[in-house]
């Protein structure tokens, strides 16, 4: 791409983070809080997109790496009397280690054998993290000493998009994107050109592990409380795959158009209708399937509302 | 393919086979060497038998399992689509046994005759506006609509019904077979009619002029067209039995165990491993690999302490195994 267009988007991107730098000053307890689980979905979503999106392997349990952080920062908080901030190392550590043991071997299934496989891996981290009550106190959950107020979670997560975007966005347009991509589109054809896809599949799932384990500690240390059906959630799943998908997956701007959006419908309507929303989300998954495979922001393109060069 | 190839093709074929035997048997054992450990196994006459009830049990569940396994292996058979929702089907059928049962008090055998026709006309409306389309295209996509759809049942059961555990108390009795060895009655009802609605839809398929059709189109959708098989008509007959066999489960299910909206992922991945373990289309495979999933599960149960929350992880496991020891299964299915 051009340089130009690298530098604009380079500016947007720095244009947005200072907003949002600047912004819980003036925005109410709530509404600080809104902004920062909307950040928290874009991280997801765009690490589900490095795995899925750019490299086609569609992940139906990326929550366990969400879950497996989110218990490392509780865990160290609560039991080992750690400050919140190395912890979110921790967990970034913890996350990377579990997605490269079950990454090595799932990594080898393809397209709904992987998705299949990584919906019972999560499922078994699951339960693991509840049997487990030696490490994790089991189905009661752990409570975390309150201390920090909204505002180091906040630019926590601020943080963490930050980094999760530029990563996304340099992986997306250097070789290794170009690579991921060939993985995509024909592994064997890739492999036939001297690109190694397991070492760049392994990578891309480590990567897209670890975004959502920092996520998932600096969650914890905002609700204060875990257990495991609240962190293994298989929704979080979904919607890390849904905003992906509305928005444009295998795009950088799509996942994060996708979660802004989608986050923003559920969260107007689920005070309303809380169950409703649920339902509401698998229609979109159908409708989005089945209607709309290239997103949001394809859809956009091909109605010429949009420039191809903005949205990658 | 050259001799050559070929032969070292076989070689691996058959090297599978053995290494996904050694990985069963290393399962098998497992809740043994678990249960030695932690004391749970004591080799006197009275556990023993408890471990044959246990087993015997778990052989009848297995009955069950293979029950809407095969509608999963019918359907993957036929079209190439993997259903993500066939759990949420076995839980709609529980909920619609537990709905006849207590509003309209039906019994829950005799509700069958209700459900069934409803499950089967529901499969018809999904295949024509969901499905119908996708039939061809890349595998994901199929699975990605009927994971929607799945949701889209989860939730409106929770919209319905609440997420409280749901329970139909039905012959809770036990069936004596020694004065030491018995099996719940209900598990021995639920058995029975599985095996009975199984072996019908077993002569269906081999008898019948339709389930001849459907056995075509299954092996080769393009020549049985050709043959003047309208496939439609046969995808719509088969994602019918399917959702009528995930849904009388969900009856039998309902009579056994407590269950709630959220129970479907697990009947989903337990058939998964199932069919799996088994081969993908294969009809035996999936009876063969409901019985052992069963039967590691009642084992799991027994001598593992925390044995029911691990119950889940047996199926977990044994998918994720022989997806990599032997992605065909115990039948060899060649590609993939």
């Amino acid at each position: 791409m051009a340089r130009r267009e690298h530098l604009r988007n380079l500016l947007l991107l720095a244009a947005l983070l200072g907003l949002l730098l600047a912004l819980p000053g003036f925005l109410s307890l709530y509404l600080r809080s809104f902004v920062l689980f909307t950040m928290m979905y874009v991280v997801l979503a765009l690490s589900w997109n490095i795995i899925s999106g750019f490299t086609g392997y569609t992940s139906f349990g990326h929550v366990a790496f969400y879950g497996i952080g989110a218990y490392a920062t509780a865990i160290l908080v609560a039991d080992y009397r750690w400050h919140w901030l190395p912890t979110l190392a921790a967990a970034a550590v913890v996350g990377a280690l579990v997605a490269v043991a079950i990454g090595y071997p799932v990594l080898r299934l393809k397209g709904p054998y992987f998705a299949i496989a990584m919906l019972g891996a999560a499922e078994g981290t699951r339960v693991v993290a509840t049997v487990w009550d030696g490490l994790t106190h089991g189905g009661l959950g752990i409570s975390l000493p309150s201390a920090e107020t909204s505002w180091a979670t906040y630019y926590a997560m601020l943080a963490l998009m930050g980094v999760t975007i530029a990563a996304a966005y340099a992986v997306g347009h250097s070789r290794i994107g170009v690579r991921l991509n060939a993985i995509r589109e024909d592994e064997v054809a890739a492999e036939a050109l001297g690109i190694n896809a397991t070492a760049y599949k392994l990578g891309a799932f480590t990567l897209s592990a670890i975004f959502p384990a920092v996520a998932g500690g600096i969650q914890a240390y905002k609700v204060l409380y875990i257990d495991p059906p609240s962190v293994f959630f298989v929704q979080i799943t979904i919607a890390m795959a849904l905003m992906s998908m509305l928005g444009g997956k295998g795009t950088v701007i799509g996942p994060i158009v996708g979660a802004i959006v989608l986050y923003t419908v559920q969260e107007l309507t689920w005070v309303n209708f809380p169950t409703a929303h649920l339902i509401a989300y698998g229609l979109f998954i159908v409708v989005v399937a089945r209607f709309m495979p290239r997103g949001l922001m394809g859809f956009a393109i091909d109605r010429g509302w949009a420039r191809k060069g903005m949205v990658h | 393919m050259s001799p050559a190839a070929r032969g070292w093709k076989e070689r691996s074929e058959v090297r599978s086979l053995y290494l996904l035997a050694a990985f069963l048997v290393a399962a098998y054992a497992l809740p043994f060497v678990v249960g030695i450990q932690a004391g749970t196994v004591r080799f006197d006459e009275r556990w023993l038998a408890n471990l044959v009830s246990v087993v015997l049990g778990g052989f009848m569940q297995g009955g069950v399992y293979a029950m809407f396994a095969v509608g999963l292996t019918m359907i993957f058979g036929v079209m190439r689509i993997i259903n993500a929702a066939h759990g949420e089907m076995v839980m709609m059928g529980a909920y619609l046994t537990w709905v006849a049962f207590f509003f309209l008090g039906v019994d829950p055998l005799l509700s069958l005759a209700l459900t069934l026709p409803v499950a089967f006309l529901f499969g018809v409306a999904v295949q024509r506006l969901l499905l119908d389309s996708v039939v061809g295209q890349p595998e994901l996509t199929a699975l990605l609509i009927t994971f929607g759809l799945g949701l889209v049942m989860i939730y409106t059961a929770e919209l319905l019904f609440t997420t409280d555990f749901r329970t139909i108390p039905y012959a809770p009795g036990t069936v004596q077979l020694t004065s030491t060895i018995a099996v719940g009655q209900n598990r021995v009802i639920s058995f029975v009619m599985a095996v009975a609605i199984t072996a019908a839809v077993y002569l269906f398929l081999k008898l019948h002029r339709l389930g001849k059709a459907v056995r075509a189109t299954a092996l080769n959708a393009e020549v049985a067209m050709v043959c003047g098989i309208n496939v439609r008509r046969i995808y719509l007959i088969t994602t019918g039995i399917a959702v009528a066999l995930a849904v009388a489960g969900g009856a039998l299910v309902s009579i056994q165990f407590g269950f709630n909206p959220e129970t479907g992922v697990v009947y989903t991945l337990q058939a998964f491993a199932i069919i799996i373990l088994g081969g993908r289309g294969h009809y035996m495979g999936a009876l063969v690999g409901a019985v052992m999933l069963a039967v590691l599960e009642s084992l799991v149960s027994l001598m593992i302490p925390n044995g029911t929350a691990m119950v889940e992880l047996a199926a977990y496991g044994l998918m994720i195994f022989v997806l990599l020891i032997r992605p065909g299964g115990l039948m060899g299915v060649k590609e993939a």
